[in-house]
């Protein structure tokens, strides 16, 4: 039997995403003392395993502001964690194959321009000038210059990095088993590795499992209602250059965009079946790829090279969970990103500092409390 | 056009060729799957029919016959055909010519051979270093000899063979290198020899054609470097102790124009991966190997693994493992259920004479670790995508503990081969570095499709899925 260890921290952060290692830098920057319990690798679920979009156009409303902020701290990020996370504000294409779609885009457009994002349709004719590359079948798209691509598997990694250098303590292959609680305020982590278990002593828990979230917030008696979801990529051989935008269609259920190296990432939009499941499809191999080659035909002579399916979560209105928790005090939830995590990722970890060391954060939160979710039935 | 069979095989080289034959035999529907346009592997390897009209060496006669028992016994071979991905429901998903998109089979039967054991070491990306493997390729299928003047570095008699057969064909070879200095370990395991007549004349029959070309056979050697502006020029080689370290102060320079690399063999075992099949790590198999039960299945029921790819060693082996697991995937598809544990009782006793073979070859010619420290710093591991020693440990020293870890940082395993060449070569650096084992460390988790796939094959195959071709009736 190992003896059962302790420790002591200021922060503990539960998840090795894009957030929980945001929020570690963050707060580690701040000069907070912070733990972060990872149950596999950094970075090695949907923060590493995504299209690798960084856009704030086509967004939900309530999420816009805080896309918009990250992407400004995006744009900062090679200097700021030492490390080229390969981003490039190259413009995001959402593609129109019908006339209906156009109309969604266009009232999509009059709120972004609202919300001071730029964006701009093009017809036709405009589209065809602008992206030559791309199939006759769509009637028009809009466009945001200021979206942009990042490498998901780097980007993630190097925020805990970063935050390792900066004095975070980053515990991989340890998983958060449960939260301690005293009168109504968080008192521990209860972790485990390959040698047993590790009680944390901390009065802050930042919560950002991903799909797995539930299982630990029930050991508090929190119900989080998110559900997983299979998400895949595929990815072709390197190519010549073809295209720069990162560009996609509802319509047509693909997305794709062509890395630094010159492969082409193919992700399928919308994500069917909720499930754990991270085994790759073979209609979904095939699905990819004749989304790829509708939407750019130069891809019809491209070959796929590899594919990988991972797991993302949604929260029922896609939107995520950023919030302190009613009645446990030092508990915040920062999970149910919905597919969104990885551009939100930066500023999500900002916010979550905040929280922490100003008790305020520099954006509002209030529409991404957990207490929204009260008066909608549980999910089946 | 997407198919049910009773019995899959893929790979129609020895093993999968008796499994094939087996199987049909005994009343199964068998669909034989080969990447080549000829059935036959690396072991019976054929002449292009261009040259088909020139004598033919032994194997190949022995495989042409087993073809044609195959052949007429009712067996389907789709030729030219990958395998591309293998999913849940014994569905393989393939790309050929002429060939369905998928076949859902009840019993799968792997037989996917080994591939030669990449080493790497200063030089080793310059043209004129080859494969042993390649060079046998070249001259068995095209007659086309790999140089001029041949340097042989690697270990077993199966370079012995290969240096007689390029010496009969004209060409000059400088050395044959063997790493193992396995004389004292041959008077050992001798007894195992017993009954391997066929394969004593054979490497006699080398051995005496390249004494009398006088070439030199070195044991206990192996290569350092090799140099050469546009290609292969020299070698440096040096003696090695008796883990295959080399030996300070030994080197020696050898003048040649083609390097021919035959360190053993390591077993394709990414399909039955990809189908979830239990794995062991196993060096002197080769490295990484299904687990199998008497009857050659996997973990997974119905997946059955025999030959080189569950563990090499040698076509007749192969070819033992392919007649159980042909009978026992009939028999799971209901064609002479009774028939399995009378052949297996049959076979046992020459089962185990290769068997006893095999471990000698082993003990023989398993190369020692330090052949993993032939590389230097500068040295690339992986040649798709150009990643040296050096950028492995800078990956490591960010906190990567795995082998795929160390692929998602550094790219590593990324490129055109899909990580074949690569998979073994940075496994071991993460393991001698980190001083944990091989098998902890793991090799890079494979993915579909394991060889690049047209996209416009894909875009074909999807109709059949949308035309429900590929049916629930199938998956047992």
């Amino acid at each position: 039997m190992s003896m059962s260890r302790k420790m002591g921290t200021g922060v503990v952060i539960v998840g090795g995403g894009i957030v929980g290692c945001a929020a570690a830098f963050s707060l580690a920057r701040r000069g907070r003392k912070v733990i972060l319990l990872e149950k596999s690798v950094i970075g090695g679920e949907a923060s590493g395993r995504n299209g690798g979009g960084v856009r704030a156009q086509c967004r939900d409303r309530r999420e816009r502001p805080l896309a918009m902020a990250s992407i400004t701290l995006w744009a900062g990020l090679e200097a700021e964690l030492g490390f080229d996370v390969e981003y490039v504000q190259d413009g995001n294409i959402r593609m129109a194959t019908n006339e209906e779609r156009m109309g969604m885009l266009r009232r999509e457009m009059e709120e972004e321009l609202a919300d001071g994002l730029g964006v701009e349709m093009w017809d036709r004719d405009e589209l065809r000038r602008r992206a030559p590359y791309l199939s006759d079948v769509f009637v028009g798209a809009k466009y945001c210059p200021a979206d942009g691509t990042a490498n998901p598997i780097l980007a993630s990694r190097a925020f805990g990095w970063a935050a390792k250098r900066i004095g975070a303590t980053i515990l991989v292959h340890t998983e958060a088993v449960s939260i301690g609680v005293q009168v109504g305020q968080v008192t521990s982590v209860t972790a485990r590795d390959r040698d047993g278990e590790i009680l944390i002593e901390t009065p802050w828990v930042i919560h950002a499992g991903g799909p797995w979230t539930p299982q630990l917030s029930r050991t508090v008696g929190i119900q989080v209602p998110i559900e997983p979801a299979r998400s895949v990529v595929a990815i072709t051989q390197r190519m010549p250059f073809l295209f720069k935008e990162f560009i996609s269609s509802h319509d047509l259920g693909a997305y794709c965009r062509q890395a630094r190296e010159g492969h082409v990432h193919i992700g399928g939009v919308g994500t069917p079946g909720k499930t754990f499941d991270q085994t790759m499809p073979a209609a979904s191999v095939a699905q990819l790829a004749r989304g790829a080659a509708r939407i750019v035909p130069a891809l019809r002579g491209a070959n796929i090279l590899r594919t990988w399916a991972g797991t993302l979560e949604n929260t029922p209105d896609k939107v995520p969970i950023i919030s302190p928790v009613d009645g446990i005090k030092g508990y915040i939830l920062a999970s149910g990103f919905s597919g969104h995590g990885f551009c939100l990722g930066p500023i999500a970890g900002t916010l979550l500092s905040e929280l922490i060391v100003d008790g305020e954060p520099s954006l509002p939160l209030d529409e991404f409390r957990l207490s929204r979710f009260a008066a909608s039935p549980a999910p089946v | 056009m997407a198919d049910q069979v009773e019995v899959a095989v893929v790979g129609a080289g020895p093993g999968g060729l008796s499994a094939a034959l087996a199987a049909a035999q005994a009343g199964a529907q068998v669909t034989l799957i080969d990447g080549y346009g000829r059935p036959g592997g690396q072991y019976f390897r054929q002449p292009a029919a261009e040259l088909r009209t020139r004598q033919r060496m032994r194997h190949q006669r022995e495989g042409e016959a087993l073809w044609e028992k195959a052949l007429g016994a009712g067996v389907r071979f789709l030729p030219e055909t990958v395998v591309w991905g293998a999913f849940e429901g014994n569905l393989l998903a393939l790309h050929g010519p002429h060939t369905p998109a998928h076949v859902q089979a009840r019993a799968i039967i792997l037989a996917t051979g080994a591939y030669d054991r990449p080493v790497a070491f200063p030089g080793w990306t310059l043209p004129g270093v080859m494969t042993a493997g390649a060079a046998q390729a070249l001259l068995k299928q095209q007659r086309i000899l790999a140089g001029k003047r041949i340097l042989l570095a690697g270990t077993g008699p199966l370079q012995v063979v290969l240096a007689a057969d390029l010496v009969r064909a004209g060409a000059s070879v400088v050395a044959i290198l063997e790493g193992s200095r396995f004389f004292a370990k041959v008077v050992r395991q001798a007894g195992a020899l017993w009954g391997q007549w066929q394969r004593l004349a054979e490497g006699l029959g080398s051995r005496l054609t390249l004494l009398r070309q006088g070439v030199p056979f070195r044991p206990g050697w192996g290569i350092v470097a090799a140099h050469g502006t546009e290609q292969v020029e020299s070698a440096t080689i040096a003696r090695l102790d008796s883990q295959w370290r080399h030996i300070p102060g030994s080197q020696e320079t050898l003048t040649c124009d083609t390097l021919c690399l035959g360190y053993g063999f390591i077993p394709s075992n990414t399909l039955s991966r990809l189908l979830g099949a239990k794995q062991e790590w196993r060096p002197e198999l080769g490295g990484e190997v299904p687990w199998r039960d008497i009857d050659m299945q996997t973990s997974v029921s119905g997946v059955y693994a025999v030959g080189d790819g569950a563990g090499v060693g040698g076509g007749p082996l192969a070819m033992l493992e392919g007649q159980i697991a042909g009978i026992a995937g009939a028999a799971q598809t209901g064609h002479g259920a009774g028939e399995v544990e009378k052949t297996i009782r049959h076979l046992a006793p020459i089962l185990a004479r290769e068997r006893r073979f095999q471990r000698m070859y082993a003990a023989l010619f398993t190369p020692g670790p330090g052949l993993y420290e032939w590389s230097r710093d500068d040295t690339v591991l992986c040649r798709c995508e150009e990643v040296t020693r050096a950028d492995v440990r800078k990956a490591l020293a960010l906190g990567a503990d795995s082998a795929n870890e160390v692929k998602a940082i550094i790219r590593c395993g990324m490129g055109d081969c899909q990580g074949r060449m690569c998979s073994h070569l940075v496994a071991h650096c993460i393991a001698r570095e980190t001083g944990r084992p091989v098998a902890e460390v793991g090799l890079y988790r494979p993915r579909p499709p394991i060889f690049p796939v047209p996209v416009l094959a894909l875009d074909r195959q999807l109709e059949e899925i949308a035309s429900g071709a590929v049916s629930e009736a199938a998956r047992r």
